[in-house]
């Protein structure tokens, strides 16, 4: 063990750099898995967090699909909620203000039907107090529009990406689709048109049918997989992305404990997002955190970034004795 | 409101109709804060499957024992393997959650009715009991429960209702007690036969069920106040999941959707557009397994 000196060591450096963002910690919660900050209030401290990224965003208020939007599958849920929000006027009168009393780091995840749109939202949420960067997101499979269609070309993702980069100077994070065959080649295009850093990944797309009344059990037919069943998805892609591309990458993807957490930042990635865990239990992200602490306790690290991009692709089997920690990090 | 995540200790747990299980557990900061037609979010076990938690209204409340009791129906994986836990085992508790029911005001002296369709009798019974308690001069043979289900070995016996000292209506869907027939049948043949005109309505049942109710009840101008379900992740109103199409009649314009964890579960009659609802029919229990 670690501590045998009996003088407490100093907590360890946890705050990590995402380009030109700088975190507290590399624990974030996942766009759409927390609202906009007030719902888990009752449960942890958004402050604690490196950051909250809001429910993503659109010009005009959205009513989302038609239900039923929402169905479990083993250990995942598929969503089609259809990416319902207040608009951006809203959000920045109503929902801003409490995110910024509550002290939290605030990501705004945004989504249009065009490239315009895309570039007027970066041009409304450009300045606004409190908002410490933007999630461009390509990604969503449950929308016509403003969603998977821009992040399944190059060409598109680009766009989007340039046009928003045009308008505000504030840190972009660009979030990619699972859905496609190359992720590397989209993550390339995102960061020659200007994106800081990548999330990845958003939900894969998916269905369920219900053989008594014969009808797909979602009334969008497709949704989104999310939760514990895509996390190797989510470490397969976010590999192939560190692999395309230099810019810092933030995993999500069925991540619900501290060794999900840390398997993605073994692989490079410099943050994590947690989502559909909030649902299962809304101090999760917290708990992750602290299970992160813990673990760099124990590995003897004064810093996270000592252990980002670590990974040994060379030593296939590290059953060395030590190798194995007895640490329990759930 | 305040909202606990509480491990609560399951104090018992037994079968009391066909499938119909009562728990009673231990949770002492949500049994004070909990509302009649409140919610919990179960966790029915550790582990990821199934990941998420299942949404069960309070069937009663004991804020000074700290205890609260669960009513629910197995229906699936999640409250089969809620079934199987014994007392002495704890529970991950998220509440309480929801809007929960208005009570009649305290000078109320007309008739209420109650209506319930099968499992949907879980949270009516708390609320039966509030009614009564909060308003001892309030004559309990004035609360008209209809109460329905499938077949007699679902229905909750009849001592079980006993001591409130209500009025209750029986039906089955088979006609193997009672009614023979749909409750919401049942109800509106009496309110037709003897002009039975309740000064409010409550129900919580299928969605079918209260589809029937809410027309009733808008047609009669009687006010009304519907216990819905949706199938919802967070509870919260995080996920917007369990939305449902909103109506708003002073704003046509308006086509947005409630959601049943934060606007609901309770809702009047004329709270969402039924013509646009899909019907959800549990399968047939011997695949619950599957």
């Amino acid at each position: 063990m670690a501590e045998t000196t009996g003088t407490p060591a100093a907590a360890p450096d946890l705050s990590v750099r995402l380009g030109p963002l700088r975190l507290a910690n590399p624990v974030l919660v996942a766009s759409g898995t927390f609202g906009y900050g007030e719902e888990y209030a009752d449960f942890l401290d958004p402050g604690r967090l490196g950051a909250v990224i809001v429910k993503g965003i659109s010009l005009l208020p959205r009513p989302g699909n038609p239900p039923p939007r929402l169905v479990e599958t083993p250990a995942g849920m598929i969503n089609a909620i259809g990416l319902e929000n207040v608009g951006v006027d809203r959000f920045i009168d109503v929902k801003l203000p409490l995110l910024r009393q509550r002290r939290a780091t605030v990501i705004v995840n945004i989504f249009g039907n065009t490239v315009d749109e895309y570039a007027g939202l970066a041009s409304k949420l450009d300045g606004e107090d409190g908002v410490a960067a933007l999630e461009i997101n390509i990604s969503c499979p449950n929308v016509k529009q403003g969603g998977m269609v821009f992040g399944t070309d190059p060409a598109t993702a680009a766009a989007v990406v340039g046009a928003v980069r045009a308008r505000t100077a504030l840190p972009l994070i660009t979030k990619l689709t699972p859905n496609v065959t190359r992720i590397g080649e989209i993550a390339r295009a995102a960061v020659d048109a200007g994106t800081d850093a990548i999330s990845c990944i958003n939900t894969v797309a998916a269905m369920a049918v219900d053989i008594f009344s014969r009808r797909p059990k979602l009334a969008n037919v497709f949704g989104g997989l999310s939760g514990p069943a895509v996390k190797p998805i989510a470490l397969r892609c976010t590999y192939e992305v560190l692999q395309a591309v230099k810019c810092p990458v933030i995993g999500v993807g069925g991540i619900g404990t501290a060794t999900d957490a840390l398997e993605f930042m073994l692989l490079g990635a410099r943050a994590v997002q947690v989502g559909t865990a909030n649902f299962v239990n809304p101090g999760v992200s917290v708990e992750i955190l602290e299970g992160i602490e813990r673990f760099l306790r124990f590995q003897g690290l004064d810093r996270i970034e000592d252990f980002i991009g670590t990974l040994d692709t060379e030593c296939l089997f590290p059953f060395a004795e030590d190798a194995c920690g007895v640490l329990d990090l759930s | 409101m305040p909202k606990f995540q509480e491990n609560a200790l399951i104090l018992d747990h037994r079968e009391v109709a066909d499938r119909t299980w009562l728990m009673r557990l231990m949770s002492p900061k949500i049994a004070l804060e909990a509302r009649a037609g409140q919610f919990v979010m179960v966790r029915v076990r550790d582990g990821i499957d199934p990941l998420l938690r299942r949404p069960l209204s309070f069937h009663r409340t004991f804020p000074e024992e700290g205890c609260i009791e669960l009513l629910y129906r197995v229906v699936g994986k999640g409250t089969l393997l809620l079934s199987k836990t014994v007392p002495g085992m704890n529970l991950d508790l998220l509440g309480p959650l929801g809007n929960g029911f208005d009570l009649p005001a305290p000078d109320a002296r007309g008739p209420i009715a109650l209506i319930a369709g099968g499992i949907g009798i879980a949270p009516l019974f708390d609320l039966m009991e509030r009614i009564a308690l909060s308003n001892p001069a309030f004559d309990p043979q004035q609360m008209n429960l209809f109460y329905g289900t499938r077949t007699v070995a679902e229905l909750l016996a009849l001592s079980y209702f006993g001591a409130l000292g209500v009025r209750v209506h029986w039906s089955t869907d088979d006609g193997s007690f009672g009614h023979k027939g749909h409750v919401t049948r049942m109800f509106a043949q009496f309110a037709e036969d003897s002009a039975f005109r309740p000064e409010s309505l409550y129900a919580c049942g299928p969605l079918e069920m209260q589809f029937h109710v809410a027309r009733w009840a808008l047609a009669h101008d009687v006010p009304a106040q519907l216990s819905l379900e949706s199938l919802m992740a967070c509870g919260l109103g995080a996920c917007l999941g369990c939305a449902l199409p909103a109506a708003s009649p002073d704003d046509p314009a308006a086509d947005g959707y409630v959601h049943v964890c934060m606007d609901g579960p309770i809702f009047p009659a004329g709270a969402v557009q039924w013509q646009k609802l899909q019907v959800h029919r549990p399968p047939p229990p011997i695949f619950l397994s599957d």
